[in-house]
């Protein structure tokens, strides 16, 4: 195969018609299979990859079945950036989706696939858009010069000692005028990230030690020792709400918010819900509905301003007196985009396909349609069906799956890599999700008990190389089913 | 004690290994002037940083990378219908049958003399840093380990989990893991020598060295 | 029956007939076969009793030997002289300690029993008369001790602990003010990175020597390149007639000119043509200047039988001796008429009698004189197209510029901590009367606060921030970072990098391996752009042209090729700058132009700038980033300038300045072995290398194999060499902190 290095007639990426597009799936796993399910619809031909210890996932097989034999590429690793160019060249695709994880929030990748000799389109936001929302301190700034509420606390680095002291006691003292009794100051690293460089402080006469600590950490791990001072929110429900836009940047439109709430202890979600909160149904200490129109419109305000031109999200903290404080903004396209799909109607068809809308807005056609014409009806539940023991910290659990299936129905959509015909042996490299399961309902109820007829219905068996059985989430997110959308 | 003149002679009786070397990732493949049956050379010098026998050349994304020859032996396959084929990460390139040398004779009855730590799960393992510095600062077989010690990092599912070492105490006489590989459950990581077995492990080597010096 | 004392001087003269093959390494082959000739059938005569007078037969065979000798003397070349000085017959340091001193005590070891045979140290001592009078003068006498071809002396050549052993005893020379004596006769130093270290022990002794207070003089017999150096600064430089002073050895010199590989042999063409080129002879050094007289040997050079020569190198020695003592004196017609008595040949100085020691004030002179000597060599062997306005210019400024400066740091520094302290009372007392005079407004001001409560709000407010450091964007970019292409970096095995992509790499990773931190090397210019105030470098002196002073054949081309690559005129670019207004001069020897090599021109403009530092009383920041060595083709011009560098750094650190080293990519042998090498204060950019010879050089000159990072800043960190390892990225605040903590509250001045 010859590296082309010239698109079919001269053309720019930009300037082909979307079927004659060609999409790289740099990704692996069920984003992988939507990703390919989503371009097969639109008729757009894709190039999919694999890795040797991801030989057996469903995602080569349907890669296969879509896309025929030469469709698929074996390369050293999901990680490397290097695999997706060579191949992209190598089969001639002209856009890359990075799905979710690996590349996807990397400016630096996007960078590369658009600033290349051969350039492509990086379906997912502009890189600037990505270097600028990912960047947690920006993203703080522009929030608050435009009147978004933000975590109370500093804004950009500290590096002065008796300015941070003085932050630290006004955000204790901000608290205690709010009535929270074990009023709690977070101090971190301004250019770390990932939990590193993370410290709680409760006593405001601890927070001199803590403070310098953290300094000396970030100078000596990060080379600077700016660090940041906010206020730790304990109680509260995480919202999100999902932005859609064309290139122009110019009409952002929203598909409404979700409630995560129910995560692991390690703060990964496991159910995700559409929308936020239930209003007509449970009762809140707050004006609930108010709240969810309040950060669906901050976050087309910011989407406006910054010229947000593909998916993403923005994700909340509501507190328990109904204060939303935005956290950071995901410019990818996120696991749980199905539930907002399933429960969205465009035009009074119904279903929406998110990732298909982001191949398509991405690949530069226009959006088409208006906010008025997104109507939502239902409740949609996503279930994050996961090999792990809840008991024992959220553990991972490796070894071999034997038995794997569910009772199909009209109101679920399961999707999975997971074999349900033959063992699979988990791979270790990657995130622990085995499956999704978007479960839809016509209110909250209904929605409630579809999911718990899912779980029942639900077989996952296997064991590892000592013997030990197969351990799962399936419980925990049975047990949580009754909990969600309560504050 | 293992019987080493019995295992000796089994190895002696196929003293060979086909070593496959595959791509190491996708790319444009084009090959020097070389003929099966060539003899080809690993790494040389007193510090293995003389480059072996080029095989091949894998070129991705206009970065040509020499594809080398890891041990000594004759070329048995070379895939020259490749050439100028873009290929995947992982295709078979060529085929060295090598012959066993002293040390690795050594490195195969070792592993049945020594107490192998092995790895309780499919993973990527590290040395803990202090360890590690240790293992690059000092030299060989001298580095001890003792029971509870902390030792290994074992990375998995984006966890990294401290792995302390159970067994008895010694020095570490071999590394079986190498960096950013996964290793199988049950694999071993580390051959352990205890202060006993010393005088015992040093007769073993002292054996290999004249029954397999000769040839 | 033969005479024994015949049999000795045939045998004697059999000697000599293998000596004169060797060194002519089958040139002149006729004068030597009608040696053998004669004295084969002389010795067959002799045996067979057909002699009736053997001792005029045998005088008039030594006759016809000396007459061959001298004629083929006037045809020695270059490359003989190498062949000359290397001989085992050739005379050693224990020779001349037998026959030109009275007695001597070997203090440095002896024979096997020392730290290195391959130096010499001995307490000696010249007895002179002066009327009935004896006077027992003590000398320091330190040389490289071939020892007759002895193998366990290595061929004088000096490992780093042996040139460290004779730094040693030139101190307690200087302690006991008794004169240093050195002898050098060595192909060139022992090139091994063990503590001390080859290049930075030659750095501390050239150092040492550039400010040591007793006069030093220098026989020059093998002046091999910076082993030579390491004991040669001295006040008075000798050599001998058939000796040779060079940059590097012709062998070597040959192997860079042929551009041969590791274990590969020049042709010995090659290697006459580079000793000739190299302008390499006793003649050509003292035409430049490097050295201030020969003494004359015998016919083909001075063997241990030369009794008269050894006569004659006494006389010479102590006539330097005194002439550097007389120099010092202060009443100038005293000078003078010492001077003539001195001058006169016929003069017998074993009865002028001079008492060697010197006063406070005379060791002071000396310095200044033996300083000054040094920095005057050389300076036309780099082409100086400054406008003859801007020199003039500069002239003048130094004289508005040297009172103003010694008032702002002599007289202002001294005095500021007590106006410091007064303005500050000052301050206090109106401060406390403000605050008394306030108060009741404040009681008022914070009571309306109070009433607000605007903590939470001002808790969610946008805060002021007028600088962004964190995305921190590079002033200048690597060209390299427009191709579009893959690189691998050198450790990926070990770390497990992956390829990075040239336009991140080179843009804004500012060439550094984001998964293993690997430094790939960038341009001079990243530097400059980079770590310095933006717009605030000024250049000077660019106008200082690297030539090619020995007319080496072909080289004028190469030269114009790399000013043209660089688009400078020579290696070196000196400027000054500021670092966060910190002002700075800084001295940069580039890689890039002919791999970063010291002549003449880059030793004149590190000089200069060392001068403007010491006259503006900047900090002073020699940034290598990168160098080989010294210029090879510029012979003792650019060898010279080991010696010269390191006095102008001696001199500023002296006047209180604060000399940064930072060495980037590859430094190696001479700038490393003298003025780079002897700073306190040497960092080194991460991956870089530092050393004295590179892996080839040590194979060839020692036969070890050596380890592959063997050179890597972080085993010249672990060794002691230099003083820390630096991210490139973080240079910038690195010297900042550097300027600030070492150079004090006075910057750089105490």
């Amino acid at each position: 195969m010859e590296k082309d290095t010239v698109h079919q007639d001269g053309k720019t990426p930009e300037a082909l018609a979307i079927t004659d597009h060609k999409v790289l799936v740099a990704n692996r796993g069920e984003i992988a299979m939507r990703i390919m399910r989503a371009c097969h619809g639109l008729g757009i031909p894709f190039t999919a990859l694999y890795t040797a210890e991801d030989s057996a996932s469903c995602h080569c097989d349907l890669a296969r079945e879509l896309g025929g034999e030469h469709c698929l590429y074996r390369v050293s690793s999901y990680h490397d950036a290097n695999e997706i160019m060579s191949v992209a060249d190598a089969s001639e695709c002209t856009a890359v989706h990075p799905g979710y994880g690996f590349f996807a929030e990397d400016f630096r990748f996007a960078r590369r696939v658009t600033k290349r000799d051969r350039k492509m389109i990086f379906i997912g936001p502009s890189w600037k858009i990505i270097r600028e929302l990912g960047d947690k301190i920006n993203t703080k700034r522009l929030a608050r010069s435009l009147g978004v509420p933000t975590v109370p606390g500093s804004d950009r680095p500290i590096y002065d000692e008796a300015e941070a002291e003085h932050i630290a006691k006004s955000i204790f003292e901000f608290q205690e005028s709010q009535g929270i009794t074990h009023p709690l100051v977070l101090v971190k690293a301004s250019a770390g990230g990932g939990g590193m460089g993370i410290e709680e402080v409760y006593d405001p006469d601890q927070f001199r030690s803590v403070y310098r600590r953290i300094r000396n950490y970030a100078l000596r791990q990060f080379k600077d020792e700016g660090v940041l001072i906010e206020q730790r929110i304990k109680d509260f429900n995480h919202l999100e709400v999902q932005i859609i836009s064309d290139r122009s940047g110019k009409h952002p439109v929203h598909f409404g918010t979700r409630n995560c709430s129910i995560q692991s202890t390690g703060r990964q979600k496991r159910i995700e819900v559409a929308p936020g909160f239930a209003p007509e149904t449970l009762d809140y200490s707050f004006d609930a509905a108010k709240v969810l129109t309040n950060i669906v419109e901050y976050s087309l305000t910011m989407a406006t301003k910054v010229g947000y031109d593909n998916v993403g999200t923005w994700e909340w903290i509501v507190t328990r007196a109904g204060e939303p404080f935005l956290m950071e903004v995901n410019t990818r396209i996120q696991v749980e985009n199905g539930v907002s799909g399933c429960i969205a109607h465009v035009a009074g068809r119904g279903s929406v396909d998110l990732i298909a809308e982001q191949i398509r807005l991405g690949l530069g056609e226009e959006i088409g349609y208006t906010q008025a014409e997104i109507a939502t009806e239902g409740v949609g539940l996503e279930y994050r069906i996961i090999a792990e023991d809840p008991a024992n910290n959220f553990i991972p659990w490796v070894g071999k799956i034997e038995r794997f299936h569910w009772k199909d129905q009209p109101w679920l959509t399961m999707l999975t890599h997971v074999p349900t015909d033959r063992p699979y042996e988990i791979p270790t490299e990657f995130d622990p999700n085995l499956a999704l399961a978007i479960i839809w309902g016509k209110n909250l109820e209904e929605t409630k008990e579809r999911g718990k007829i899912f779980l029942d219905s639900i077989v996952l068996e296997g064991q590892n190389a000592s013997g030990e059985a197969l351990r799962s989430n399936i419980e925990f997110l049975k047990t949580n089913t009754d909990q969600i959308l309560h504050f | 004690m293992l019987n080493i003149s019995e295992l000796l002679e089994s190895i002696k009786e196929s003293p060979y290994r086909d070593i496959v070397i595959r791509t190491p990732h996708t790319g444009c493949l084009s090959f020097p002037d070389l003929a099966i049956g060539a003899e080809v050379h690993g790494p040389s010098s007193q510090w293995k940083n003389k480059p072996g026998t080029l095989l091949a050349t894998l070129e991705r994304e206009r970065n040509p990378k020499p594809i080398l020859a890891p041990e000594k032996g004759e070329l048995v396959e070379l895939h020259t219908e490749l050439a100028g084929t873009f290929v995947e990460a992982q295709t078979a390139v060529a085929t060295i049958r090598h012959r066993l040398t002293r040390e690795e004779v050594e490195h195969i009855i070792l592993q049945k003399a020594l107490f192998l730590f092995r790895a309780p799960e499919r993973a990527k393992y590290y040395f803990t840093p202090e360890m590690d510095k240790k293992i690059h600062a000092t030299e060989s077989h001298s580095v001890k380990v003792r029971d509870g010690m902390e030792l290994l990092i074992m990375s998995r599912m984006k966890r990294e989990v401290h792995l302390q070492y159970s067994g008895p105490d010694g020095v570490i006489y071999a590394i079986y893991f190498k960096y950013n590989e996964n290793i199988d459950a049950g694999a071993p990581l580390i051959g352990v020598c205890t202060q006993e077995q010393l005088p015992a492990i040093q007769e073993v080597i002292m054996r290999i060295k004249t029954e397999w010096a000769g040839r | 029956m033969i005479d024994n004392n015949i049999e000795k001087r045939i045998v004697a003269l059999q000697e000599r007939l293998i000596y004169l093959k060797d060194i002519f390494a089958g040139k002149h082959a006729d004068d030597s076969d009608l040696l053998q000739d004669r004295l084969a059938s002389f010795s067959r005569k002799l045996r067979s009793d057909e002699v009736s007078d053997p001792y005029t037969d045998i005088a008039s065979m030594e006759d016809l030997f000396s007459y061959v000798e001298s004629k083929l003397d006037s045809s020695v070349t270059a490359m003989d002289r190498v062949r000359i000085v290397r001989h085992p017959q050739r005379i050693c340091l224990r020779d001349i300690l037998e026959n030109v001193y009275d007695t001597f005590t070997e203090v440095g070891g002896q024979d096997e029993y020392s730290l290195d045979p391959s130096i010499l140290i001995a307490r000696a001592v010249i007895t002179r008369h002066r009327g009935k009078k004896t006077y027992h003068q003590p000398v320091m006498v330190i040389g490289q001790e071939k020892g007759h071809g002895a193998e366990f002396r290595n061929g004088g050549s000096v490992k780093p602990w042996g040139n460290a052993k004779a730094m040693q005893f030139m101190r307690v020379a200087e302690t006991e003010g008794i004169p240093i004596h050195c002898y050098v006769c060595t192909p060139g130093s022992f090139p091994i990175e063990d503590y001390p270290g080859a290049a930075q022990q030659i750095a501390r002794n050239i150092y040492g020597m550039a400010g040591l207070r007793v006069p030093i003089i220098a026989i020059i017999s093998e002046g091999g390149s910076g082993g030579a150096e390491a004991i040669s600064l001295a006040d008075k430089r000798i050599m001998l007639s058939h000796g040779y002073y060079s940059v590097i050895s012709p062998e070597g010199a040959a192997a860079i000119e042929g551009h041969l590989k590791e274990g590969e042999r020049a042709s010995s063409e090659l290697i006459e043509h580079c000793a000739e080129n190299l302008h390499i002879t006793a003649k050509d050094n003292l035409g430049f200047g490097y050295i201030d007289q020969i003494i004359q040997e015998p016919p083909l050079g001075a063997r241990p039988w030369h009794f008269e020569f050894f006569r004659t190198l006494r006389q010479e020695v102590i006539r330097a001796t005194d002439e550097v003592i007389i120099s010092t004196r202060a009443l100038p017609l005293l000078k003078t008429l010492a001077q003539n008595r001195h001058a006169r040949p016929t003069a017998n100085l074993e009865h002028l009698y001079i008492h060697w020691g010197l006063s406070a004030g005379a060791r002071s002179r000396l310095v200044a004189l033996r300083q000054k000597k040094f920095l005057r060599l050389s300076r036309s062997a780099a082409s100086d197209k400054r406008p003859m306005y801007n020199k003039v210019m500069e002239l003048l400024s130094s004289y508005i510029t040297k009172p103003w400066n010694s008032f702002k740091y002599d007289f202002y520094r001294k005095h500021q901590r007590k106006i410091q302290t007064f303005v500050e009372e000052i301050d206090n007392e109106w401060e406390t009367f403000k605050y008394r005079l306030l108060s009741p407004w404040r009681k008022f001001k914070h009571g309306i606060e109070k009433k607000n409560n605007a903590k939470g709000e001002a808790l969610m407010a946008l805060s002021e921030w007028t600088k962004d450091s964190r995305r921190k964007k590079w002033n200048y970019l690597s060209p390299r970072y427009k191709i579009d292409k893959t690189l691998t970096c050198p450790n990926s095995a070990e770390y497990g990098c992956l390829d990075l992509w040239g336009p991140d790499l080179f843009g804004e990773f500012a060439g550094v391996c984001s998964y293993c931190g690997y430094h790939f090397p960038m341009e001079p210019e990243w530097y400059v752009r980079n770590v310095f105030d933006k717009d605030s470098v000024i250049e000077f002196n660019s106008e200082i042209e690297a030539g090619n002073p020995l007319s080496f054949p072909n080289f004028d081309e190469r030269i114009r090729k790399a000013q043209e690559k660089n688009g400078t005129r020579s290696g070196c670019m000196t400027f000054e700058a500021r670092i966060a207004g910190i002002k700075i001069i800084v001295a940069m020897f580039m890689g890039t132009f002919r791999g970063g090599s010291v002549g003449a021109a880059e030793g004149c403009k590190f000089v200069e700038a060392a001068e403007r530092a010491t006259k503006n009383r900047y900090p002073f920041l020699a940034y290598v980033h990168g160098t080989a060595g010294m210029r090879i083709q510029e012979g003792t011009h650019a060898l010279i300038q080991m010696p010269r560098c390191t006095v102008a750094v001696r001199r500023y650190i002296e006047a209180g300045g604060l000399y940064v080293v930072l060495y980037d990519t590859n430094s190696f042998a001479g700038p490393v072995a003298s003025f780079l090498g002897c700073s306190p204060y040497q960092f080194a950019v991460r991956s870089s290398n530092i050393g004295f010879a590179g892996p080839g050089v040590i194979k060839e000159t020692t036969g070890m194999d050596i380890p592959p990072r063997y050179h890597r800043s972080t085993e010249a960190l672990a060794r002691g060499h230099i003083q820390g390892i630096w991210d490139r990225r973080q240079i910038r605040a690195n010297l900042k902190q550097a300027l600030r903590t070492i150079g004090g509250r006075n910057l750089y001045y105490r």
